[in-house]
This record gives C-alpha cells, sequence and structure tokens, in this order.
C-alpha cells in the first residue's frame, strides 16, 4: 500500500488509538487481571502459595482461623495459582484497574479468612476448609459434604472411611 | 604566521553508539571507528542489563521457574517457558497429550507472527517511512488483541507449564482466532508487495549490512539472519519438537544476506506462522491439552531446544533431590547474531548502524538476563 493510500485510508477510518481514559479499554473476558479468593471453596492445601512465582501469597495462622493475603502489588498475574487451585478459590478477574495513589499501596491486598470451627464430632477446633474430596467415589452428596466439612481432619478421615458405599 | 595544513577534523574518529541505542531501546554499547562516512571498525559492549536471572532460577522452584523464565524476553515469552518445560519434561519423563502439544504450536506461531510483524515494522521506523511504521504495528495489534483475549495477555501469555498448557481453545475461540487471522494475512501479504516494490525501503535496506554465506557460519548465527544468509536451518524442521513434524512447515531462505532478506524471510515466516495455526486448529485433538498432576522432577540434566522467532534457543537444566533446580543455563540466539554485527557493519554507512543492528533482530534482555 502507497502512502497516498494509507492517508485516504487513515483520514476515512479516523484515530486507531482507544479514547481511554474518555472512553473504555479493550478488556477481553479472559484478561488476567486483579486476584479475588472465595475462602468458601479453599481446601487450605496451599499449593497456590507455592507455586506463586512472585511470593505474592501468604496464608497465616490467626486467632480466628487461616489468613490469605495476595499482595496485588507483588502479583505478576500469571495466573499460576488459578491454574494449579484444585478447587476454584482463587481466580482471576478482567479487572485490570490496579492504579492507585502511594498511600494507598499497602491496602492492595485482597484479603480472606478461612474461620475456625469446632468440630461436630470431635468438638476439637479445626479449620473451616472445604473438604478435599474430590478423588473420592462415589462422589458425595451434599448432605455428606456438610457433614464432613463440619469435621476435623481426623474425623473426616474417620467419617470417609466408615462411609457406607451404596452398592 | 604559521601555515598549518593539518585539517581540523581528523579523517577517522570513533563514535559512540549507546548504551541506549536508537533502534533498540535496550542498552547495548557500540564503539565504532569510522573514516568519514564508512565504518572501519566496530567494537561491541555489552552486559549492560544484568538481571540474575540464571542465579534466580536456581531460588525457585521448577513450577515457579516456569513464569519466570517468561519473562526473560518479551518478545520470545512463549519460547523460553516452552524450550525450559521440555526440558523438564525429558528429564522426569512426562508426556504431553496430543491437544496440549498442537496448542503449544498454537502459541508458539502466534507469539511469531508479533514478533515478526513488530521487527519488521522497526526496519520501517528506521527508514523513516512513519506512515508505513504505524500501519504495520497497527496489524500487529491485531494479533495482540488475540493474544490477549485467548490468553489474558499482550506479552507474557501463560500459555506453558509442565506437561503441556495452560489454555484451552473452544469453538469460539477457534472462530476468533481463524477470523483475526484472516485479517491479518492479506496485510502480511501486503507487506510483502511493499518491500518487493517500494522504492524508499529498497534503496535504504538493499545491499546494507551483507552478512555472507561463509560469514554467517563463521558466526554460527541462528534464525532469520542465518536464513537471510541462505542457511536452511530451522530447529522446528532439525530437530522437531511438540507438533511441527506433521505439520506443513516451510522453512524460507534468502540468498542476498542484506537487511532486505532477513526482513522478507521474517514476512514469508509470518505468512508459514498464519498457515500453521490454522492447521493446528483444524486437526486439533481432543482430550486434555496439559496433565493433571504436579509431578516432582527427579534429579537429572537435560537439554533442549526450540525455534524462537530470533533463532534457537537452547536450555540446559540439572535438578536435584530439591525441588529447586540445581542450574539452570540458556543460550539465546542474540548471542551468535551480534557477533554477525561486526561483518554487517563492516564498511557500512554510519546512518546504516540503526537499521543493521536491527536487522538482527537483537534481545539483550535474555541476552544478558
Ligand atoms: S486457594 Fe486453592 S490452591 Fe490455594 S490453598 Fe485454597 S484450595 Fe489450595
Ligand atoms: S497470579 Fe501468579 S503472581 Fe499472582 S498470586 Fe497468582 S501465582 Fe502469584
Amino acid at each position: 500500500m502507497n502512502f497516498l493510500t494509507l492517508f485516504a485510508r487513515n483520514l476515512r477510518t479516523g484515530p486507531q488509538t482507544e479514547a481511554f481514559p474518555l472512553g473504555p479499554a479493550f478488556t477481553p473476558e479472559k484478561l488476567r487481571g486483579r486476584i479475588v479468593f472465595n475462602a468458601e471453596n479453599c481446601e487450605g492445601c496451599r499449593i497456590c502459595e507455592r507455586v506463586c512465582p512472585a511470593g505474592a501469597i501468604k496464608f497465616a495462622k490467626s486467632p480466628d482461623g487461616m489468613t490469605f493475603d495476595c499482595w496485588h502489588n507483588t502479583c505478576v498475574f500469571c495466573g499460576n495459582c488459578e491454574f494449579y487451585c484444585p478447587t476454584d478459590a482463587i481466580h482471576q478477574t478482567n479487572d485490570w484497574n490496579l492504579a492507585h495513589v502511594q498511600a494507598d499501596k499497602f491496602a492492595m491486598v485482597e484479603h480472606g479468612l478461612i474461620p475456625n470451627m469446632k468440630c461436630s464430632d470431635c468438638g476439637a477446633t479445626a479449620l473451616n476448609t472445604a473438604p478435599m474430596v474430590k478423588n473420592v467415589k462415589p462422589p458425595l452428596s451434599e448432605a455428606e459434604l456438610g457433614e464432613v466439612r463440619s469435621r476435623c481432619p481426623k474425623c473426616r478421615a474417620k467419617y470417609l472411611k466408615n462411609r457406607k458405599v451404596p452398592s | 604566521m604559521s601555515h598549518d595544513h593539518t585539517p581540523t577534523v581528523a579523517p577517522t574518529y570513533s563514535i559512540p553508539v549507546g548504551p541506549l541505542h536508537v533502534a533498540l531501546e535496550e542498552p547495548m554499547y557500540f564503539k565504532i571507528d569510522v573514516e568519514g562516512e564508512t565504518v572501519k571498525h566496530v567494537g561491541i559492549n555489552a552486559g549492560h542489563a544484568h538481571r540474575g536471572i540464571e542465579y534466580l532460577t536456581t531460588k525457585r522452584t521448577i513450577y515457579q521457574n516456569v513464569v519466570l523464565t517468561e519473562r526473560i524476553c518479551s518478545l520470545c515469552s512463549n519460547s523460553h517457558p516452552q524450550t525450559f518445560a521440555m526440558a523438564a519434561e525429558k528429564i522426569a519423563g512426562i508426556e504431553v497429550p496430543e491437544r496440549g502439544i498442537y496448542l503449544r504450536v498454537v502459541a508458539d506461531e502466534l507469539k511469531r507472527i508479533a514478533s515478526h510483524i513488530f521487527n519488521v515494522a522497526l526496519l520501517v521506523h528506521l527508514t523513516g517511512y512513519e506512515t508505513y511504521f504505524m500501519h504495520m504495528m497497527q496489524v500487529r495489534e491485531i494479533c495482540q488483541d488475540t493474544l490477549e483475549s485467548v490468553f489474558g495477555n499482550r506479552q507474557d501469555i501463560g500459555a506453558m507449564c509442565i506437561g503441556g498448557v495452560r489454555y484451552d481453545v473452544d469453538e469460539k475461540s477457534i472462530a476468533y482466532i481463524l477470523a483475526q487471522l484472516a485479517r491479518i494475512e492479506p496485510e502480511v501479504r501486503d507487506f510483502i508487495k511493499t518491500f518487493k516494490s517500494n522504492g524508499t525501503i529498497l534503496r535504504r535496506t538493499k545491499d546494507v549490512g551483507v552478512l555472507t554465506h561463509a560469514n554467517a557460519i563463521t558466526c554460527g548465527v541462528v534464525g532469520p539472519v542465518a536464513r537471510g544468509s541462505g542457511i536452511d536451518y530451522d530447529v522446528r524442521r532439525e530437530a522437531t519438537y511438540a507438533a511441527y513434524d506433521r505439520l506443513p512447515l516451510m522453512v524460507h531462505t534468502q540468498t542476498d544476506g542484506d537487511v532486505w532478506s532477513r526482513a522478507m524471510v521474517r514476512l514469508e515466516e509470518t505468512i508459514t506462522s498464519i498457515d500453521l495455526v490454522r492447521v493446528c486448529l483444524r486437526d486439533l485433538p481432543g482430550g486434555d491439552a496439559h496433565i493433571h498432576d504436579r509431578p516432582d522432577i527427579p534429579p537429572g540434566q537435560a537439554i533442549a531446544r526450540t525455534e524462537a522467532p530470533r533463532g534457537e534457543v537452547f536450555y540446559y537444566l540439572r535438578t536435584n533431590e530439591s525441588a529447586q533446580p540445581e542450574r539452570v543455563k540458556w543460550r539465546v540466539p542474540t548471542y551468535m547474531n551480534w557477533d554477525a554485527l561486526r561483518f554487517m557493519l563492516q564498511d557500512a554507512k554510519v546512518a546504516d548502524i540503526a537499521i543493521i543492528v536491527n536487522s538482527i533482530d537483537p534481545c539483550l534482555s535474555c541476552t544478558e538476563r
């Protein structure tokens, strides 16, 4: 294409740049942006913490349970955590709006808590994590899942071992 | 009154080019001795951008390193983790599922399209044809949008994982990729036509920065630089990997070894890449795109190599009992290619230095890591 053709075409089509910030910017659905953590689905396996290349994810014990923190200023948005998470407890949204003022830099954190609970069987204090039952066959029913979830790790194992498998 | 006839300007002097070079926006320093307008000697001084990444890899686990190696270089950002993963898979004897190896080719070739168009666009920018440069970058933007929509990021597409690929495509994204390629292809064919006919481009690139076949072999150049000098070598064919042995891969060569030839090789390869993606998406086998666990990589050592957009990327990986590798070492194409600049710049005009340096598609971030 020669210069004049291009020139004519550009006159016709107008600027190619996006109007942002005056208009919306192109944001595909799959864009790997801000991390969102859903404590309800978390098994507490801490795989995400281990595979995170940036060390952005930190789990810590607290009096109320186990806290989850993902530091967005450390995160490189690689998606390893989401990919290796056995449940869908952690995922990347397509929100890329992470610019912030200096004063907010320590607030750019996704925070979550896996709360403590009392085991419905032995009464011990345990974390209310989602049960690791992906490979249990046949799959647990909703009611059974609730039963397992309400127990501490030891009692969960006992429950699954004694589970009557309908034949 | 003295009658001193010594000219006030010495006929030979040396000029510094860099370390922040016009063509690269990357740090590299050339000490160029010129005679009038003509380059007589080139001293290359590298090492301004050492980031210690090889050391860092030994402080991270194999699975974390897939992400770290992706950040070595932005334009070859898919080739590094792929080669690293191939080496780790070799040590652990991991077999990548069929669908995974086809999707690896799709990711690789989409990145190649973006990289090649980028380099040739920069060449056009350096010849001063800004309108066409903008136009080429706009076409590349179609490819960047595709990467962003399919993988979630424009540069670090995060496609690779140990044992396959992290992404998958469905009917909708296949149709989307094909539609985007259909937009890119006629434009790239038009680039080729323009490169063969446009006076501005021809005058600045033909017979400029010539690397003869013999000198190319002496320097051991790789990638489009080698193929532009008539060396018919492409790792995708010579040491085939992923699904390349089943694909209609065409290796393009040119004989003149000048800046134009290298650009033409890149443009023709872009067309081939488009074809390869199409064939992959057509023949895409079903099943899983990756293995489903995270196996430990046993102690061992392996090498792997792939054809990155700039040429052969070579990885050496040694593992031990720990989760971190004991040693990771890579050799990147620019390392051999910049050596050839000594021949290309010999007797070149000062005004052509930027064009010639750009023609090896240098990447310092990976060479100096
Ligand atoms: S978020 Fe996922 S990977 Fe992380 S601890 Fe919870 S279940 Fe495990
Ligand atoms: S996206 Fe990557 S860097 Fe960010 S928290 Fe997840 S694993 Fe860590």
